[in-house]
């Protein structure tokens, strides 16, 4: 029997009287593409960041690979295992594409310089943005610079990767780039945490999909069920606003 | 380190006396000070924005002489140099003057004040989007209406905190008036530890005077900032 | 007016401006190093560090230079037993003065860059303090540069103030001079055009840094 790769056991957190999580429990199984989705506020994003604990969460726990993260000395080293993928991509604006991708890999796998670029030349090449690897982030369009940033996680060689809404900064046209980018990821069996709005990407793409609302888990099912028969009349109902829009 | 404190002497005469007659004069120097430092700073603000080249490059370069020119050294002009530029006549009129220290002090702290405040100023507005000016002119608003009740209503509550860090600055500058001879606070404190030799008491006295004027002028500007402010502009929380 | 008198004197005015440099350069270095703690400091979401830190800073913006160097002058030698020379203690209270306010400079910088930026960098497994240090700090200097510039001009202006204790820096050998010759018009005019010479290319300098943020990568 498979473990799962991430256990994430009554997990709550709230900022000041806001309760942001509430009491989640839910695992997730490598290789595996799931997608989150619910309406804003609804605490999708918090459980991202949850996963490599860059929320500090109250109570609760988050067992990645057989480790718990709440009682981790080192989360650098578990970091370095999960990569994040941001709505507003983070690119360092200072540093180069190439230094971009080959920062942490020299710095916390401590990967000598030449060894890191070979490796990020692979990887753009992967993202198809090989060209640009030595211009600077504002020098790109968003569509390269969310493809960019999928590389600067890609480069320690992840077990899991979070993308927190990476399509919702983009404009239209630079939308399905990056969205195939992560379709090909998916199909080489990377595990994926995805929160978007994205519905045809959750349709065609993802395994499975969680929906959330109010800081909790709503319903979570295989996601050709989720669009075709959802559980709850919550889901329900954002599923045909959310479709209506599109 | 070996030291008594002897708080009390701080209320025996003369020493009190002179801190209060500091404290007031350090007070009294700096408000009259940043008011015509205010007027002044405004005028040449405007001055900078005007049409005419001749009138901005006199703005400009009353500005980057009286920013550059360190404050002491201004000082010193204004009271070593000064009189003796003057018409032998005047010059002996001011010099039977009463209070000649507090007068120089005065004008070379307003004069350099002025500087800096016409360049908040001048930043302040630079800080007003474009939109704002075409969307006032585009209603058909003369210039000087524009400015008046669109840009300069903006511009205010957008240079509260600047005109009110301002103060204070001129509030601490009034300090080095001490080298030319007013009795403000910090110069009091001096000579009573010249006198006694305690100094961490004169001293806290000095300090005490600050940092309650502050704390006092920082609150206050809170409360105004939040009491004028725009949705969305400044003071968003 | 005869400005001979500049010609005559003009090594030992010479002596004393470099003094000014020496003091102003000594303070900068120094209180820029302790200010980037500082700020670190005024940042941080630990309590035990963010209070004192913004203590020390509010505590030293609220007060002036000059009774800064008073305070300094009595307790240098009370603390340490000995008279320190001027110089030194001038310094002290200089870099402790104006460590505050480059903190606050630092502590703008850094919080323009963002927490995201922060958060970008943890998730690829940087420690705090590598974060900061290769990704923060680097792109707050270049957005705190023009500050910087600024502050280092009033750093140089400040040095005025060691007049006051009898330091010979610029404005001291000036007054010296002027005493002695009896020509105060010469000299404080020659020592105000050296000042504005040097404060004015600051200030352009701090101009063209501000209008050419892109340029300092």
């Amino acid at each position: 029997m498979t473990l799962p790769l991430v256990q994430i056991n009554n997990l709550s957190l709230r900022y000041g009287n806001f309760v942001a999580l509430d009491d989640i429990s839910i695992d997730f199984m490598p290789g595996t593409c799931v997608v989150i989705c619910g309406p804003s506020g609804s605490g999708k994003s918090s459980l991202l960041r949850c996963v490599n604990r860059l929320e500090d969460f109250g109570t609760g726990d988050v067992i990645f690979d057989g480790q718990s993260l709440k009682s981790a000395h080192n989360i650098s080293k578990i970091r370095s295992n999960i990569g994040m993928v941001f709505q507003h991509f983070e690119l360092y604006p200072h540093l180069s594409v190439m230094n971009n991708i080959t920062l942490a890999p020299r710095y916390v796998n401590g990967i000598n310089r030449d060894e890191a670029e070979a490796k990020a030349h692979k990887l753009l090449e992967r993202v198809g943005i090989l060209d640009q690897a030595n211009k600077y982030p504002d020098e790109l369009s968003g569509g390269q610079q969310q493809r960019a940033a999928i590389a600067r996680a890609l480069a320690l060689e992840p077990k899991l990767m979070l993308f927190d809404e990476p399509t919702s900064a983009l404009d239209p046209e630079m939308i399905s780039e990056v969205l195939q980018v992560m379709r090909d990821l998916a199909r080489n069996g990377m595990t994926m945490l995805v929160v978007t709005h994205e519905m045809g990407f959750a349709r065609d793409v993802a395994d499975e999909v969680v929906f959330m609302d109010k800081g909790k888990v709503i319903e979570r099912n295989a996601s050709g069920n989720f669009f075709d028969n959802p559980q709850s009349d919550r889901a329900k109902e954002f599923i045909d606003r959310v479709l209506q829009k599109i | 380190m070996n030291y008594e404190f002897d708080w009390s002497l701080l209320l025996e005469e003369p020493n009190w006396s002179w801190v209060i007659e500091g404290i007031a004069n350090t007070i009294q120097l700096s408000l009259v000070a940043w008011g015509c430092a205010l007027v002044l700073g405004v005028l040449i603000g405007a001055i900078r924005m005007s049409k005419s080249r001749t009138l901005r490059f006199i703005g400009t370069t009353y500005v980057e002489i009286f920013r550059n020119i360190p404050l002491l050294v201004q000082l010193f002009l204004w009271f070593f140099v000064f009189p003796l530029l003057l018409p032998d006549d005047l010059m002996r009129a001011w010099n039977r003057l009463d209070g000649v220290p507090f007068l120089t002090a005065l004008i070379g702290l307003s004069l350099f004040t002025a500087a800096r405040i016409a360049e908040q100023i001048r930043s302040g507005i630079s800080s007003i989007p474009k939109g704002q000016f075409l969307a006032a002119y585009s209603t058909g608003l003369t210039e000087v209406q524009t400015f008046r009740h669109v840009i300069i209503p903006y511009a205010f509550r957008v240079m509260i905190p600047a005109i009110a860090s301002e103060f204070l600055t001129i509030f601490k500058n009034s300090a080095l008036t001490l080298t030319i001879g007013v009795a403000e606070v910090t110069g009091a404190a001096k000579t009573i530890e010249a006198y006694t030799f305690r100094g961490i008491e004169a001293y806290s006295a000095a300090s005490l005077t600050y940092m309650l004027t502050t704390a006092s002028v920082v609150i206050f500007m809170g409360w105004l900032e939040h009491a004028l402010r725009i949705p969305g502009l400044i003071g968003k929380r | 007016m005869d400005f001979s008198v500049i010609n005559d004197n003009i090594e030992f005015l010479m002596l004393g401006l470099m003094r000014s440099f020496q003091l102003a350069i000594f303070t900068i270095v120094l209180s820029l190093t302790i200010a980037c703690f500082i700020a670190i400091g005024r940042v941080s979401s630990k309590r035990s560090i963010r209070y004192p830190s913004a203590i020390f800073v509010n505590l030293l913006r609220s007060n002036p230079l000059i009774l800064i160097v008073f305070w300094f002058f009595f307790l240098v030698p009370l603390i340490t037993g000995k008279t320190l020379p001027e110089f030194h203690t001038v310094l002290i209270a200089f870099v402790v003065f104006f460590a505050a306010y480059f903190a606050e400079i630092v502590r703008s910088g850094i919080q323009s860059v963002g927490s995201s930026q922060v958060k970008a960098a943890l998730s690829t497994g940087l420690t705090y303090s590598q974060s900061m240090r290769l990704i923060v700090l680097p792109q707050a200097l270049r957005n705190m540069l023009p500050a910087l510039v600024t502050e280092c001009v009033i750093v140089f202006q400040g040095t005025t103030i060691a007049y006051v204790i009898g330091m010979r820096e610029f404005l001291h050998s000036t007054s010296l001079v002027a005493e002695r010759t009896v020509r105060p018009v010469e000299l404080y005019l020659f020592a105000a055009l050296v000042y504005l010479v040097i404060c004015f290319t600051g200030t352009r300098l701090a101009l063209f840094l501000e209008k050419n943020k892109e340029l300092a990568r």
